[in-house]
């Protein structure tokens, strides 16, 4: 490689450059103004049907209202999630929804675009600062792991062998949620728990723990699970195991799960209604576009709701029925 | 020659092949007698291999026809020539030693049941029938591992004819075999003829021509020399036609003066690896004088390879000492070894001399980029360009530009990459394993006469060479090896053929003994 | 330069001096693909997106790709070693969170029963140094106990990813902003700060490329790394120290994840245990698209920037237009395994001709 051919080589490059960007309409220019505002929704992975869910409900939403609309996914990757927030930057957003990729992590690019003028509406997961998001719409996880903390209690009798499936370790969720079961479980000295082990959110991690744990623990009664995903891999590891009648607790409310209750194999979840802060989110991103105000409380919590065989049938996708 | 009575199974007419820049057989014709042992012999770069190849439909003619049973084949594939009945053993076995005996025989010619499971029983059953046929106690679900070379010969062969081979090459094989071992396989050849089977086999190892081949056909330069029934001929017979008396118009090398000694090697033994007794170098000693061309002159597995690496400083736990002008070598690194003074030009140019992703210039350079060097840390482009243009022009290498691919050069422009590779070292003692190998006879004089003046520069040169015609035309004094050991230390005056091959075949008389 | 660049490269058309080319067009075009590659992305994208041409975007697509492209100039050192490193992502993870951990909590030495607390600097050395250890730990593993490089960095990623979330327990360090009172504050300023209107880590990455193609050139040590790539027995032969040279390559790749972790830790202004996952493969695959043979001896660093970029370029420009990210990793996947298809016809081509 000679001197004369890089040189080559970089004007080319150059020339390239500066031609195309030539034949770009609104070459560096802004956004024109005459196109609807951006609304740039952020979730993790839509592998999990809650977060599909959580997504597409926002995009409608905001659809519905005239925005555009683009949806990432940080698949719990901080360093994704900041590259997304300055696309969402860089592309002029006028809000972002955001299920956040980190509590602490997520501070600084959530800073950074309210810099640049763009507010964040948190759903869903909180981050460990305030007066950075607009809004931190969370449902009441706390709440929710009561409720089914108490359901657990009452379909053990009480009494018996048990299993705590923990969601990923660096999630304040999975903390928050294994407080709330545990704060109720305590007050039962006869509830022994055997085994306590993450699965990281995941099915298939949950399926390989719960055959290993079924191992050294086959007479275990029943299952309490960090969120859904989990407890339908611990069913099925049981199902596998011919141990049809442990009773396995999820929390989400996915619809894999509701199926799941209606055929016995799982007795309860706690639903945490995503379609309700999915809207509520896009309405106050909505009228804070319009009016420039925002709701006075920051953290704003949504109560979460019990579900067994008897209500499953009113709920759909993680709301009730109209 | 008998062609009344001996009917020919393949004829190969004309046979040419030229690869890029060099022709490795020139017109040749060959036959092979049916049942008989058809034995071929010539030098390295005689062309042997390069004919076997072709039988073995590895490689393909450039021109000319073979003529099987009649019929004119082409085969294209090792494969192809299989289905045609014509097998090979190399040299170096192809068997897999983490499988059992039925196994190897009949990899990727499994025996089946319905067409996808592999029929074990069955093909137990045909390893034992082949065992029989070929008088040997192998079981068939013994592992390969388990097996002594010779024994894993004997199971080459009946990989052979379990694909109903009738044409049998066998490249060197009693290279690695003990006396006992050779015994064993030549009752298996002679059964293997009363059997139907011919046999090509190729071997260095003259005197072992004389006993099992029925007709011998030497190649020297890819020409086909002379072809006779082995009755009517005698050692000295081919000894002559594979160096080429008549036509030797020898290279002769100009004086240089003979000075002091510069490598004095003591005592150097190198253990077996992995066997418990055994030498590869059997306490070699010798001296090396500066300006001295030394030559070495031996069989495959003499231990010649060794003596270089050993020199070089790649096995540690070789004992023994070795003195570079007075200066012991012990414990030094290879790196040390090239900066006190000694640099290798190893046999295998491709796997050992060049590094095949680098240019011309980069390869030359690689040894000695020390010496090329701007404040001590970077690379002097100055520096390196005139190091390079200056031993191109020395060494008459052919080659367009400095930054062209090594491939790109000829086999002897190669190897000349290697030489200046190693002179840029500026080594006091040169060690060429086999500099001639696989190059064309020009390069080769080319190559002699940078041995030459290296020689006059007061550099100590010691190569090897299998080659009869080379030692005995290069060397100021020759060193012949066997086994592991120095047989015989002939100087110049003193130096014949004859006395060569008798050296190099001290240790495996035995095989004489045993028929 | 003076000294030609001769490894055939994807991204660097091998031209000889003096002499006029010949060399057929389809060559040439084959050997400049991946520039090729980014320019018709660059086109595509400019024309079919308003949005995607515009200054902020291209420098934030560049601050983006500096991440993957300074891993990859670390790999590309391994891999033409004839190596493979797939433990940079947990060091990118691990050396984040040694750095947060000692911004937030010092270096406590229990036996003296005192806490350290280090200025930013120095904060910044031990972490690179940490990186370089762990890289070394690599190259021991491949060099002195002849363990596979897959399996040596295989398990090296695992170790690493399992220290980084025993660390803090699996969780983050938050607001690594330093305390004014103990004089380690700054450090967001490495991932936040600019120099004429470009990102740090731009600047890091153009200065890591300039240095990495000038060792690898210029110096006998890049010089080696190409031998033992391409002929590790004659390398040996020649006087490479094969066992040092390839063990250093281990260790600049462990240098390059260090400011990596740095980079993002300081963006993020936290250091989050999970950070880095998956970033060996992506690592990879600009290093294969920018025309590295996974065999070794073959590649240049300029190749590998554009590997990133072409990678950068195609995820930016999908994300911009909203593609599914289900449907960007199987385009992801499509254009590496058409890279190396190319490759090899590339290297199929060049025998023939040769």
């Amino acid at each position: 490689m000679n001197k004369r051919s890089w040189f080559k080589l970089v004007k080319l490059l150059i020339l390239a450059v500066i031609v195309l960007g030539g034949l770009t309409p609104n070459g560096n220019t802004l956004k024109a103004q005459d196109e609807a505002p951006l609304i740039v929704i952020i979730t993790p992975s839509h592998d999990n049907p809650f977060f599909k869910a959580e997504a597409d409900i926002a995009q409608a939403r905001a659809e519905e209202l005239g925005y555009r609309t683009l949806v990432l996914i940080h698949d719990d990757d901080p360093n994704l999630q900041d590259q997304h927030f300055d696309v969402a930057i860089s592309q002029g957003a006028a809000a972002i929804i955001l299920d956040n990729a980190g509590a602490d992590a997520s501070i600084a690019p959530i800073q950074r675009a309210k810099d640049a003028g763009i507010p964040t509406f948190l759903i869903d997961r909180e981050i460990n600062e305030t007066g950075v998001a607009a809004v931190q719409l969370v449902s009441n996880n706390y709440q929710g792991a009561v409720l089914g903390g108490e359901e657990f209690v009452r379909l053990m009798g009480g009494e018996g062998k048990y299993v705590e499936l923990l969601g990923r370790e660096t999630d304040t969720n999975a903390a928050i949620r294994s407080q709330g079961y545990n704060d109720v479980i305590a007050d039962y000295p006869d509830l022994e728990l055997v085994a306590q082990q993450t699965a990281n959110w995941s099915q298939t991690e949950a399926f390989d723990v719960m055959e290993t744990i079924i191992q050294a623990n086959p007479d275990i009664k029943g299952v309490i699970s960090g969120n859904d995903t989990m407890a339908l891999g611990a069913a099925a590891a049981l199902q596998a195991a011919g141990m049809t009648d442990v009773i396995v607790v999820g929390f989400d409310g996915s619809p894999d799960v509701m199926d799941a209750i209606r055929q016995g194999t799982i007795q309860a979840t706690v639903l945490q209604p995503v379609a309700n802060f999915s809207e509520i989110a896009v309405d106050l991103a909505d009228t804070y576009i319009q009016t420039g105000e925002l709701p006075e409380e920051e953290k704003q919590s949504i109560d979460c709701i019990l579900i067994t065989p008897e209500n499953v049938d009113e709920y759909g996708v993680f709301a009730p029925l109209e | 020659m008998n062609p009344i009575t001996d009917d020919i199974i393949l004829h190969a007419e004309k046979v040419q092949k030229v690869y890029p820049g060099t022709v490795a057989l020139k017109d040749v014709d060959f036959n092979i007698y049916r049942g008989k042992v058809n034995a071929l012999v010539g030098e390295n770069g005689a062309g042997k291999s390069t004919l076997m190849k072709i039988l073995a439909g590895v490689e393909q003619v450039t021109s000319g026809k073979l003529i099987l049973n009649g019929k004119e084949i082409a085969p294209k594939s090792p494969r192809e020539a299989e289905a045609l009945g014509i097998g090979i053993i190399y040299q170096e076995l192809n068997l897999f030693p983490n499988l059992n005996v039925s196994e190897n025989i009949f990899v990727a010619h499994e025996r089946t049941v319905g067409g996808s499971l592999v029929n074990h029983r069955e093909q137990e059953r045909q390893t034992a029938e082949l065992m029989k046929r070929l008088e040997q106690p192998i079981k068939p679900r013994t592992l390969v591992s388990n097996l002594r070379i010779g024994q894993q010969q004997i199971v080459e062969i009946a990989k052979s004819l379990a694909r109903n081979t009738q044409i049998l090459i066998m490249d060197e094989p009693t290279s690695a075999l003990s006396n006992t071992e050779v015994e064993v396989l030549f009752r298996v050849i002679r059964e293997l003829k009363t059997q139907g089977v011919s046999i090509v086999y190729i071997s260095h190892k003259l005197e072992e021509l004389l006993q099992i081949g029925d007709y011998i056909t030497v190649l020297r330069d890819g020409q086909l020399i002379a072809t006779a029934p082995m009755p009517e001929i005698n050692l000295r017979w081919i000894v002559e036609n594979m160096v080429g008396r008549g036509s030797a118009t020898a290279y002769t090398p100009a004086a240089h003066e003979i000075r002091d000694d510069a490598l004095r090697v003591e005592n150097l033994t190198l253990p077996h690896p992995g066997k418990a007794q055994g030498y590869l170098l059997d306490h070699v000693s010798f001296s090396l004088r500066a300006g001295e061309i030394l030559g070495i002159y031996g069989l495959m597995g003499a231990g010649r390879t060794e003596l270089f690496e050993t020199l070089m400083g790649l096995y540690p736990d070789a004992t023994g000492d070795v003195l570079l002008y007075g200066e012991s070598l012990k414990g030094k690194s290879i790196r040390e070894r090239i900066q006190s003074g000694v640099m290798l030009i190893p046999e295998d140019r491709q796997r050992e001399g060049l590094v095949q992703t680098l240019s011309v210039a980069h390869n030359m350079l690689l040894a000695s980029l020390h010496n090329h060097l701007f404040l001590k840390v970077v690379l002097s482009g100055r520096k390196e360009k005139n190091s390079v243009e200056r031993h191109i022009e020395e060494l008459s290498i052919k080659v367009s530009n400095r930054n062209n691919p090594i491939g790109s050069l000829s086999g002897g422009n190669q190897q000349k990459v290697v030489v200046a590779k190693a002179l840029l070292t500026s080594p006091k003692v040169l060690l060429m394993d086999e500099p001639t190998r696989g190059i064309d006879v020009g390069a080769k004089e080319e190559i002699f006469t940078i041995m030459v003046q290296l020689a006059q520069r007061g550099l100590g040169v010691l190569f090897v060479s299998t080659e009869l015609k080379e030692v005995l035309a290069m060397a100021d004094r020759i060193l012949v090896m066997s086994k592991g050991r120095i047989t015989a230390e002939i100087p110049r005056a003193e130096a014949t053929e004859e006395a060569l091959v008798a050296a190099s075949a001290i240790g495996h008389e035995l095989v004489k003994a045993g028929v | 330069m003076e000294i030609e660049n001769i490894q055939s490269s994807a991204a660097i058309p091998a031209k000889t001096a003096g002499e006029p080319n010949r060399a057929p067009i389809q060559a040439i075009l084959l050997q400049l693909r991946a520039f090729i590659a980014l320019l018709i992305l660059f086109g595509f994208f400019a024309i079919y997106s308003d949005s995607f041409m515009q200054t902020n975007n291209l420098i934030i697509l560049t601050k983006q790709v500096a991440i993957n492209a300074i891993l990859g100039i670390g790999m590309t050192y391994v891999i033409l070693t004839g190596g493979i490193d797939l433990s940079v992502g947990s060091i990118v993870g691990l050396c984040g969170i040694v750095a947060g951990g000692l911004i937030n909590e010092g270096l406590v030495l229990s036996v003296f029963d005192v806490v350290i607390y280090f200025n930013i600097w120095i904060v910044m050395g031990l972490t690179i140094i940490c990186g370089m250890l762990i890289g070394m730990f690599n190259g021991i593993l491949v060099t002195r106990f002849s363990v596979a490089p897959f399996i040596a960095t295989l398990g090296t990623l695992y170790i690493a990813r399992g220290l980084a979330l025993l660390r803090n327990s699996g969780a983050t360090f938050p607001n690594l902003v330093g305390d004014p009172e103990l004089g380690n504050t700054g450090f967001p300023k490495l991932g936040a700060g600019e120099l004429l209107g470009l990102p740090y880590s731009i600047w890091i990455m153009a200065a890591l490329a300039i240095i990495g193609t000038f060792i690898a050139m210029k110096t006998p040590f890049g010089r080696q790394i190409y031998a033992i790539g391409g002929n590790q027995r004659a390398a040996r032969l020649s006087g490479v120290r094969v066992k040092q040279v390839t063990l250093m390559a281990y260790v600049i790749s462990g240098f390059c994840a260090a400011i990596v972790g740095l980079i993002i830790t300081s963006q993020l202004v936290s250091a989050h245990p999970a950070t880095g996952e998956s970033f060996e493969l992506n690592a990879i695959a600009a290093v294969v698209l920018g025309g590295t043979s996974l065999s070794g001896g073959r590649g240049t660093i300029g190749g590998t920037i554009i590997g990133a970029f072409v990678i950068g370029v195609l995820s930016n420009g999908m994300i911009i237009e909203g593609v599914s990210s289900f449907w960007q990793t199987v385009i992801k996947g499509v254009v590496i395994i058409l890279a190396v298809m190319i490759d090899q016809f590339q290297q199929r081509l060049q025998k023939r001709n040769g």
